[in-house]
């Protein structure tokens, strides 16, 4: 029969940027003050090698110190390599992200070490069987752009963790996949079998369908592990964030702006480094600023002033010319339950409409990223799909304005058998899957559960039924055996 | 099935009153039955509708406009209907009682019956059990539909259903109702049949009627 597919209407890619948190003067005002920053504190860079790069660069070095100042001309002049936009490739091209303007992606975050295991509801410790079915599911969740690996598989051994942690994301899922990653055996070896994945190294750097994560230390400090690590993954070519998370009132200033400034240049640092080794690398501007709740001096993720620095970190990179990597979607709360939901929806409704790139964190995570949920995972894609449709806006035409149909239906009339109303309900309208809106007798009738219960039901019918596109087998076999470390046996 | 009859169900589901119009025009050429036109045609059509409506396939206003196309089907085939042809599947009397002006409620029970080929008589809001008891008298229905949504009006459900009886026609109709403040307990203290919305409205439709 003609059952018609209905196709997303609100795909990752539109564009956002109608929230402004800043105002345009200040923009240029924390511009300024970082400058000021670069100029008269400088960052700490505890790398012989960064050290010396920025150097023979042209920076302020002072070797003994391990400090970095820099004036206004230099930095300017030496971000201009960075590309103003980046492609992000899945596996399948339908989930290539364009990183441009103001358009706006969301997806996952990591790294949790803990799950809520989806049959006991009880908390213990990610393994690489959450790794996998975490991709999974994403994979099969429209609203959910791309995949940061979600979580760290506790029964391996450190030096053989990057490698599988990121061959169980690629093999689960289609959609991009982004990592931090603990050793530089690991990023190399990443590196090499995505090369068996794509073919070839060239075709691999044409279509990177895998990307790294390496951290800057707030405040100031690039650090010796970290950026040792930075080092490695640029030399792989791939695309990288190099995110840092400031939080304002214990390692920021205790004002928003204030905590902007130090970010700035925390996220500009990474940026440098990248383009004084390697100029024209795929780098994004990479933020997370978050706060602290003064009253026990708590980690907060799920502010609303997270949302809203998260937010102004678009206008920054813009400012900059550069695609940027921010930070929402992610709470306080210990389950799935209210906490959880309107934490997560303000943060990346703010960054969604202030055409934040690529979002991460937005999915999955619980506990101030600490732990997984399969449940929320399914929650956040309702949530990731209501803000993809705030982000559409309202379209006002001709055809939308409607003025022939509401003559056509007159006054005490009706809307719903009308043919207008038939071409416009998928486009128009976006339908949650999770939130129930049936009367109360059929809510009863179908058990009176809430949305965490409708959500892990979800969860295990798609884990029970979603395929995806695994890894041609014969690849397969050869990574296992030529790439040192590497598990042998991989969920169905 | 023919080819045709195919193409019939395909346009129907899809809601293109124009092109089932034109395919049962040209059925009536070939030479095709009517009551086949109807059966295996308009009628298999909206089954396939409600199938995937109850499956989330297809939203309200799609099942309304597939209806539409079936009903406009049915206006070409009529005429060439012979007695028997046509099971009836039952005439539903739906109405808002007494002092209750809400309808778009009922408005879109009556929609889906239709849409599930029951012929509905709406007699609108505010209707007394003095009118109801009238039309049912005149229409003759199998089923009546009352609607309330205060619950300063859903005594008058019960008032409607006493007069029903003293009038000698409460084992002729079968009774259901509906609208927000009224629940499965409230139905069963007066004697009447409850459903919560409109797609439960015709599943208990269909079970009263024994369809
Ligand atoms: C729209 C509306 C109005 C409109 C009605 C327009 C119209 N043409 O119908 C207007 C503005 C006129 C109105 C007026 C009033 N309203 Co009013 N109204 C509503 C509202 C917001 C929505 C009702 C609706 O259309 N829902 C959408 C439809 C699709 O759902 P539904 O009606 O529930 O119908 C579904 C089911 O109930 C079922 N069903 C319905 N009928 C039947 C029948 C059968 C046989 C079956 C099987 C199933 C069935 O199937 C339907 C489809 O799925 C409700 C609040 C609410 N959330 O329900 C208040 C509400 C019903 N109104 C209310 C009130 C108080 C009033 C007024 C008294 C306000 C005033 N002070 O003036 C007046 C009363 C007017 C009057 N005499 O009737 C209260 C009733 C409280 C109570 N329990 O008594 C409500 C609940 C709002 C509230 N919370 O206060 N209202």
């Amino acid at each position: 029969m003609s059952r018609r597919k209905k196709q997303n209407p609100f795909p990752g890619g539109l564009v956002g940027g109608s929230y402004k948190p800043l105002k345009d003067g200040d923009v240029e005002k924390i511009h300024k003050a970082t400058m000021k920053v670069f100029e008269n504190t400088g960052i700490q860079v505890n790398d012989e090698r960064a050290l010396k790069a920025f150097h023979d660069a042209g920076a302020q070095v002072d070797f003994d110190q391990k400090m970095v100042k820099a004036t206004e001309d230099w930095i300017m002049k030496t971000i201009k390599t960075a590309p103003e936009s980046i492609t992000l490739y899945g596996r399948e091209d339908k989930h290539n992200m364009d990183l441009d303007g103001f358009k706006v992606y969301i997806g996952t975050g990591g790294t949790a070490t803990n799950v809520l295991d989806i049959d006991t509801g009880k908390r213990r410790p990610s393994t690489m069987e959450d790794v996998q079915k975490a991709a999974r599911l994403v994979d099969a969740l429209e609203n959910i752009h791309y995949f940061v690996i979600s979580c760290f598989p506790n029964e391996l051994e450190k030096e053989n963790v990057d490698v599988n942690r990121f061959y169980g994301a690629l093999r689960n899922t289609t959609k991009h996949v982004m990592g931090g990653v603990y050793t530089k055996e690991g990023v190399r070896n990443i590196a090499k079998y995505a090369e068996m994945i794509a073919g070839s190294k060239e075709a691999l750097l044409e279509k990177p369908f895998v990307s790294f994560i390496t951290c800057v230390m707030s405040p100031l400090v690039m650090d010796k592990d970290y950026t040792d690590l930075m080092l490695t993954a640029i030399e792989t070519g791939l695309p990288l964030a190099t995110p840092t998370a400031p939080m304002a009132g214990s390692t920021s200033p205790g004002t928003l702006a204030g905590t902007l400034v130090q970010m700035n240049a925390e996220a500009l640092s990474g940026v440098l480094l990248t383009q004084i080794v390697n100029p024209g690398h795929p780098v994004l501007y990479s933020c997370v600023p978050t706060t602290s709740d003064l009253r026990t001096g708590a980690f907060c993720f799920g502010s609303i002033e997270m949302g809203m620095m998260n937010a102004a970190c678009a206008q920054l990179s813009r400012f900059y010319r550069l695609p940027n990597y921010t930070t929402a979607g992610v709470n306080e709360a210990k389950i799935p339950d209210i906490q959880s939901g309107y934490e997560s929806m303000a943060t990346t409704m703010l960054c969604a409409l202030a055409g934040s790139n690529y979002i991460h964190d937005a999915a999955g995570l619980l506990e101030s990223g600490m732990s997984i949920s399969y449940e929320q995972y399914v929650v956040d894609n309702d949530i990731l799909g209501m803000c993809m449709r705030a982000v559409k806006g309202i379209e006002v035409n001709d055809e939308t304005l409607a003025t022939e149909v509401i003559n056509d239906v007159g006054p005490a009339g009706n809307y719903l058998s009308h043919e207008h109303t038939v071409m416009n309900m998928n486009k128009e309208f976006f339908y949650n899957k999770v939130s129930d809106r049936n009367t109360r007798a059929r809510w009863e009738i179908e058990g009176e559960i809430d949305a965490r219960e409708k959500a892990r039901r979800m969860a295990i019918e798609i884990l029970k039924t979603h395929k995806p596109l695994f890894i041609d087998q014969h690849i397969e076999q050869k990574i296992i055996q030529e790439i040192p470390g590497m598990l042998s046996e991989w969920l169905d | 099935m023919t080819q045709i009859m195919e193409d019939i169900i395909e346009n129907l589901i899809d809601g293109q009153t124009k092109k089932v119009v034109a395919l049962v025009e040209q059925a009536i050429a070939e030479g095709i039955a009517a009551k086949d036109i109807l059966n295996k045609g308009l009628l298999a059509g909206m089954n396939e509708v409600g199938v995937l409506f109850k499956e989330g396939e297809l939203f309200v206003p799609e099942v309304l406009v597939s209806a539409k196309a079936m009903n406009a089907g049915m206006e070409v085939i009529k005429p060439l209907l012979k007695e028997g042809d046509i099971q009836k599947s039952g005439t539903v009397l739906l109405a808002t009682v007494k002092g209750d002006l809400h309808d778009i409620g009922v408005n879109l029970v009556a929609m889906m019956l239709e849409g599930a080929g029951y012929e509905v008589v709406n007699i609108g809001v505010d209707a007394s059990p003095e009118k109801i008891v009238e039309s049912v008298k005149k229409i003759q229905p199998d089923l009546i539909g009352m609607s309330a949504m205060l619950t300063t009006t859903m005594a008058s459900m019960k008032d409607t259903i006493t007069a029903l009886e003293e009038s000698g026609l409460s084992d002729k109709v079968k009774i259901m109702v509906g609208g927000s403040p009224v629940s499965k307990d409230y139905a069963d203290k007066i004697g009447a049949n409850y459903a919560g919305d409109a797609t439960a409205a015709v599943e208990l439709a269909n079970e009263l009627l024994g369809r």
